[in-house]
């Protein structure tokens, strides 16, 4: 209640007080209805609030802020929309952030206290320091306003729409009048303007209400064109002086602050040397190889930097001591104290790896169908194929013609013809040329070539000379200065592999993306891409059909962490491998052609001539079922490994005779051995009857110590198949419908049934290998945890826990030692058979008893296939040729990024760009994400080319940058030893805004811009010397300094050449530019063109308006350029004394 | 009560060596019972809970893996995309503990999530004898950048909240359970990357 009626008390007050000063403005009222009163009062009071709410009430003055802390320091902007009547405003506060701000709590009282020590109204108002305050003149990027007036902090009310403007003086200044109100009722001195006419024009007009009795209004004009008596110091002077109008009394002399920008946009030394990559050369020059197709191109094609702007300031000058009106001037630029420099860049540089990869990202957005793309040139496709038209005949068959068919080397040549439906284009229209067409598919199958290329091939893909950014920018750079980049770019390499969703450097899926952004470029886009992809996806068919693994593509199953298109190519492998693997043993090549009554004598001669081909390995796939006239009855094989392992010696064929269910089944050759006779009958006879009749089969490796728990045979650890490999598309699938399968404790059985495949195939083998093993032998080998024995102090224990600990007893012994005691595993074997299942196997109907009950003992080669590679090669491919080429595109962006990344990282170290690490960083970390996210977002990728683009045009810049402080025409002996300089200064150039020349023109910095600036200069007046053009700047300099040898500078850098010997002397005298009238006289032009902005800060301490008012701060600025004339004037008047 | 809108759905991974009580710990913090007929899993197994953590409510789908060395070359398909991970050992098991070093260099290898939260669960600590002391768990977690809580499935100790502290974990690192905008800036070549209106330009 108290709060708010305080509120209502101070409204009334506020609208008191503004009734008052209204009538005292006499202007304002005439305009003025009082029907409008409530709007404008409330515009009054919302401003008052906003104030309230950005605690600027009752403003402290601030410091003056330090030295260029304009441009380095952070400002912050606050705004809210406020409504005069129909009009809205934004209503902004802009101000430099200092330190106090930040500090905390502490901080604050801390200068409480010292604020109650120096009286708050003597304290000096901030904005008569920021007028007078000569730290921040020409701040390098600030507000304008900032800019114009020195102030750290200003309000703005500028109009929302565009469309809407003050464009009346009288509203002007009802708006500023109303505005100084709230400021007034708020205390609060923060200088404000209102933005007037349109605001391109950036036309503002202002006020400000000091503490302690003083206002400063701040004007502006803005002219196209400055009255010629105008243009200088002199006559701006003249302006300020009769603006303050105390011509009357004797003015102390206004200080004055110029700052004069020239600017160089003819690079004469250092013309943008880009030149445009020749794309044609990696096709058609046969004989150059085929590792070129994954050169990217890099640069800009225009020059990335456009103009250099040379700012050339005089800080606070007094006016006595500077002339300069329409005749003559003091102010040269070669003798102005400071000097900075900025550079204006080109805005699109045309960058060629940008243009490229969009280019190919483009085609992401096309609708068409593979089909449909290469139905537009080949109308009568299906026709056309029965033809077979010989003109177009496979490219690979034609390349692998003259090769003689090696055993190591598949033969493409002889089975290509068979190969189902190959393109066929007539030879005019096919989009990309046969025999470009060739070039690039040995590209991507170097296997396919001479089996000489393919042992270059592979050293190709191995050492990748041309696409390893590590590796060139090392090879090109070898001094030990750039070694850290190139380390830097290993670096990356690495992280880019590691991190990124894509596939490896030198993998068939990486090459071909490569290619497809090069068919997309060079060979008409869409219908290019089309058909190699089309070329690629029968390829594909055709290996899978004649089980030729894919060449650059990993062994194994597919890699999570990389690109689906990458794993769905190595599932392809896979089925491959595994198509080979079960075909190898000759038992046929297909269900159909089974033999389903091999003799044991013809299963041993397979299995050994199946083992002298591929040694070492356990399992060999061959294929062996009863029929075969269904899928499903595809057996997993592998090769018996009785004739490998040396601990059964004994292999005689006999036939067993088996169960029922197991007749149809091929009966492989195997010989009983002694022990397997002796059976002992141990515990529950009916849990291993079914299989204690069998002939052991499928034996990997004898599991040391461990016998079965029944008949007391050694136990053997079965050979097993292995899971099937599966992508992450099918993972997800398979994810999704075991999900789906709901939290039930029903839903959870159905799951684990659903995965017991696996497991039942494993004690399928396992009862296979152990005749006469029961679960408990089982559970021993396959979970360990789940068979509890009695420890030492009687507790149950599991038995890996039993082991784990005899282990750790018994240092000496390792596991695959042999000499264990016989007491040892007598030991065991007793403890053993004391045994049991965990209580979680032994409840009755649990999924592990249920599976060993429904297992028979079939051993892997003969069970059922897991993996179905047949199905899954045919999916694959399937997925490959279903994709639409925009997809194939997007699907392939990862790959296109990757090579990206890693080209611009090998460019940026080449041209040693500033920061590069911390920008490939970045593009890495943005990379991973990008491609690891899901779906695919085209524009996601849109804005990653966007930043690669601007990595390139940044690397550009550097070069071009470089090129042109280093040119050889610019280098002369006085630059020796100053390199180092030089580089700093172009790094800075490259890092920071604005720079300033140390030294000014006589820095070695600014000795380089001085030249370019004659030479320029030179050549726009088309001035030529009969010498040499690279001799010209030194002639320039002969004559005056013949004359003028004792100049100063001169002489002081001739001392600094040390030695004195002669020649060193003669040169340093020469090269030094020496900035005196005379040598630019003796030249036909000026060093410099005229200055394209001019900029003038005029200050004084006049009194105002009277002579008796109180001293204080007058300030001007003016900026001359061509067509944009500005003056900005804060003139301070007394408001007590007037 | 009014349904409060679901903020996210997190994938948690529950690992571990067989035995330890993975199951068991799920089954405790679904439906706050504990089983001893528990069955050892096959494959994967997938429970869904809803958890109210910090005012935000989130789905959790968990997937309880089989620790069997056999099902170890299946399982780790499962493992892509998950948020957090929960790896239990069994504190009446050195032989359990000893195996966390391989368990979470299978995590390295297959999980997607670089930044994924991992939450070290030390089971059965009602059972009278320990292996592994709380210290020696701490340790572990603490060099692994782990969270840590011991638990029991039977008694109910440690088990919610193992879950809620993960969970909140979770949520309170960005980009690991949402889509980051954030926007980067390569080096800071050149003034033209400013944006014109804080920006002076001479010409
Ligand atoms: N005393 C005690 N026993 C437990 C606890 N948690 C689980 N168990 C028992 O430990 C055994 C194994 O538990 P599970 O939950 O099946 O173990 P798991 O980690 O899921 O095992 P796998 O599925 O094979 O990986 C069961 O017999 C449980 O009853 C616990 O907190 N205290
Ligand atoms: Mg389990």
């Amino acid at each position: 209640m108290a709060t708010s009626h305080r509120n209502r008390d101070k409204m009334s007050t506020n609208s008191r007080d503004s009734m008052i000063s209204v009538e005292d403005e006499a202007d304002v009222f005439e305009i003025t209805d009082f029907t409008t009163a409530s709007d404008w009062e409330r515009f009054i009071a919302r401003l008052e609030e906003i104030l309230h709410e950005w605690k600027l009430v009752n403003h402290k003055p601030h410091p003056p802020a330090m030295k260029d802390q304009y441009s380095t320091g952070s400002w912050a902007e606050k705004s809210e929309e406020v409504i005069f009547a129909d009009f809205r405003f934004t209503f902004t506060y802009m101000y430099l952030k200092t330190g106090e701000e930040t500090n905390s709590e502490v901080g604050k009282q801390d200068r409480k206290g010292e604020d109650e020590d120096v009286d708050e109204d003597h304290r000096t108002p901030t904005v008569f320091l920021d007028l007078m305050n000569f730290d921040n003149d020409f701040p390098s990027r600030t507000h304008f306003l900032c800019r114009w007036y020195g102030l750290q902090e200003f309000l703005t009310l500028t109009p929302v729409s565009e469309k809407q403007c003050i464009d009346s003086e009288s509203r002007a200044k009802l708006l500023l009048s109303s505005a100084s109100i709230a400021l007034g009722n708020s205390a609060c001195g923060i200088p404000l303007f209102v933005q007037l006419q349109s605001r391109w024009r950036k036309l503002f007009t202002g006020t400000s209400l000091v503490n302690g009795g003083a206002t400063v209004e701040f004007e502006m004009s803005h002219l196209k064109r400055l009255p010629s008596q105008f243009c200088h110091l002199a006559g701006l002077l003249d302006v300020f002086k009769s603006k303050l109008g105390c011509t009357y009394i004797s003015m102390p002399p206004v200080s004055v602050s110029v700052r004069f920008t020239y600017i160089l946009a003819d690079w004469i030394h250092g013309s943008w040397p880009q030149i445009p990559p020749d794309f044609s050369s990696s096709f058609c020059d046969g004989e150059v190889g085929y590792g070129e197709i994954d050169f990217l191109p890099f640069g800009a094609c225009l020059d990335p930097i456009n103009e250099l702007h040379l700012s050339c300031t005089w800080p606070c000058l007094s006016e006595d001591m500077i002339v300069e009106n329409s005749l003559y001037s003091d102010l040269d630029p070669l003798q102005a104290p400071l000097w900075s420099v900025r550079l204006q860049m080109t805005d699109n540089p045309q960058c060629l790896l940008g243009d490229f990869l969009n280019d190919f990202l483009k085609l992401s957005e096309r609708q068409e169908s593979t089909e449909e793309v290469l139905k537009k040139v080949m109308p009568e496709a299906d026709a056309d194929r029965d033809k077979q038209n010989p003109e177009i005949s496979h490219v690979l068959q034609r390349l692998t013609e003259p090769v003689p068919a090696l055993s190591s080397v598949p033969s493409l040549g002889n089975v290509v013809s068979s190969a189902s439906a190959k393109i066929t284009f007539r030879p005019e229209d096919a989009p990309i040329p046969d025999e470009l067409l060739g070039k690039i598919l040995i590209y991507l199958f170097p296997d396919a070539k001479t089996p000489n290329a393919v042992h270059e091939g592979k050293v190709n893909s191995s050492a990748k000379p041309s696409s390893d950014p590590a590796q060139s920018a090392s090879a090109t750079d070898s001094g030990s200065e750039t070694k850290a980049p190139a380390e830097h770019v290993s670096d990356i390499a690495a992280e880019l592999n590691k991190k990124l969703k894509s596939s490896p450097t030198d993998s068939l899926t990486h090459k071909l993306s490569l290619a497809l952004c090069h068919v997309n470029h060079q060979f008409g886009g869409l219908l290019a891409v089309a058909h190699l992809w089309q070329e690629f996806i029968l390829e594909m068919r055709f290996r899978w059909e004649n089980k030729i693994l894919l060449c650059g593509i990993e062994k194994g199953a597919p890699n999570l962490g990389s690109c689906i298109v990458h794993q769905k190519l190595q599932m392809l492998n896979c089925c491959i491998e595994c198509k080979i693997k079960r075909e190898s043993s000759g038992f046929g090549y297909g269900p159909d052609s089974l033999n389903a009554h091999n003799t044991p004598s013809d299963a041993l001669l397979e299995s050994t001539s199946a083992s002298s081909t591929q040694n070492s390995l356990h399992k060999v796939g061959s294929i062996a079922s009863s029929s075969g006239d269904d899928e499903d009855d595809e057996f997993f094989e592998c090769e018996d490994d009785e004739n490998e392992n040396p601990n059964e010696e004994q292999a005689t064929a006999q036939k067993i005779s088996v169960e029922a269910q197991e007749n149809a089944r091929v009966k492989k050759a195997s010989k009983s051995s002694a022990e397997d006779e002796v059976l002992s009958t141990k515990s529950d006879v009916s849990q291993y009857q079914d299989s204690q009749t069998h002939r052991p089969e499928g034996r990997m490796v004898s599991m040391k110590n461990y016998f079965l728990l029944c008949t007391g045979e050694q136990l053997y650890i079965p050979i097993t198949q292995e899971p099937s490999p599966m992508t992450e598309d099918m993972l997800e699938e398979h994810a999704e419908v075991l999900a789906k399968l709901g939290t039930t404790a029903e839903g959870s059985q159905i799951r684990a049934r659903m995965q017991s495949a696996c497991l039942v195939s494993d004690m399928e083998s396992f009862k296979a290998a152990n005749p006469g093993c029961i679960l408990e032998d089982f559970v021993r080998w396959y979970s360990p945890r789940d068979y509890i024995v009695v420890g030492e102090n009687g507790e149950d224990v599991p038995m890996d826990e039993v082991e784990a600990r005899s282990k750790v007893e018994d240092p000496d012994m390792k596991e695959g030692d042999n000499v264990e005691t016989e007491s040892g595993e007598r030991v065991k074997m007793t403890k053993a058979l004391q045994g049991r299942l965990s209580q979680r196997m032994q409840i009755p109907g649990n999924m592990w008893v249920e599976a060993w009950q429904s297992a028979r003992a079939v051993p892997a080669r003969r069970q059922k296939r897991l993996f179905d590679d047949t199905r899954e090669a045919e999916k694959v491919l399937h997925y490959l040729s279903s994709m639409r080429p925009a997809e194939v595109v997007l699907h392939l962006m990862p790959n296109i990024v990757h090579a990206a990344v890693s080209k611009v990282a090998g460019e940026a170290a080449a041209a040693l760009v500033p920061n590069a690490r911390s920008m490939l960083d970045q593009l890495v970390s943005r990379a991973a994400t990008l491609t690891r996210s899901f779906p695919l977002d085209r524009n996601k990728y849109r804005e990653m080319l966007r930043l690669l683009e601007l990595a390139e045009t940044i690397s550009a810049r550097t070069t071009s940058l470089r090129s042109k402080f280093t040119s050889n025409h610019l280098a002369s002996p006085a630059q020796e030893g100053k390199e180092e300089e030089i580089e700093g200064f172009v790094t800075s150039l490259l890092t920071q805004g604005e720079v300033s020349v140390r030294g000014g023109a006589c820095g070695p910095a600014g000795a380089v811009i001085h030249k370019m600036f004659i030479a320029a200069q030179r050549s726009n007046n088309m001035i030529m010397d009969d010498e040499e053009s690279s001799d010209f700047l030194d002639s320039l300099y002969k004559k005056p300094l013949s004359r003028h040898g004792s100049d100063r500078r001169t002489s002081s850098s001739s001392n600094n050449s040390g030695t004195g010997s002669t020649g060193t002397r003669k040169n340093s005298d020469l090269s030094v530019p020496s900035p005196t009238q005379e040598v630019r006289s003796s030249a036909s032009c000026a060093d410099f063109p005229p200055a394209s902005v001019r900029e003038y800060i005029l200050r004084a301490m006049v009194p105002r308006p009277a002579p008796y008012s109180k001293v204080l701060p007058q300030r001007m600025y003016c900026m001359l350029t061509d067509g944009d004339n500005r003056l900005a004037g804060a003139f301070t008047s007394d408001s007590t004394f007037q | 009560m009014e349904e409060q809108e679901i903020l996210t759905t997190l994938k948690i991974l529950i690992i571990g060596e067989s035995g330890v009580g993975k199951s068991s710990l799920l089954l405790r913090f679904t439906d706050d019972t504990f089983d001893p007929e528990q069955a050892a899993t096959i494959g994967v197994d997938f429970k869904v809970k809803t958890l109210t953590v910090d005012g935000n409510r989130t789905k959790l789908a968990i997937w309880d893996t089989a620790g069997q060395e056999r099902f170890r070359t299946l399982t780790p398909s499962y493992y892509r995309g998950a948020q957090g991970v929960i790896l239990v050992y069994d504190v009446s098991s050195k032989q359990s503990f000893n195996k966390l070093d391989a368990w979470l260099n299978e995590l390295e290898t297959f999980s997607t999530k670089q930044d994924m939260v991992k939450m070290l669960v030390g089971n059965k600590i009602d059972r009278s004898n320990h292996e592994v002391s709380k210290e020696e768990g701490l340790k572990f977690a603490r060099k692994h950048h782990m969270l840590f809580i011991e638990a029991s499935a039977k008694t109910n100790d440690g088990v919610q909240c193992a879950f809620e502290e993960l969970v909140e974990k979770i949520i309170q690192t960005p980009g690991l359970w949402e889509t980051s905008g954030k926007t980067i800036r390569p080096g800071q070549g050149g003034a033209d990357v400013s944006q014109g209106q804080s920006c002076y330009c001479v010409i």
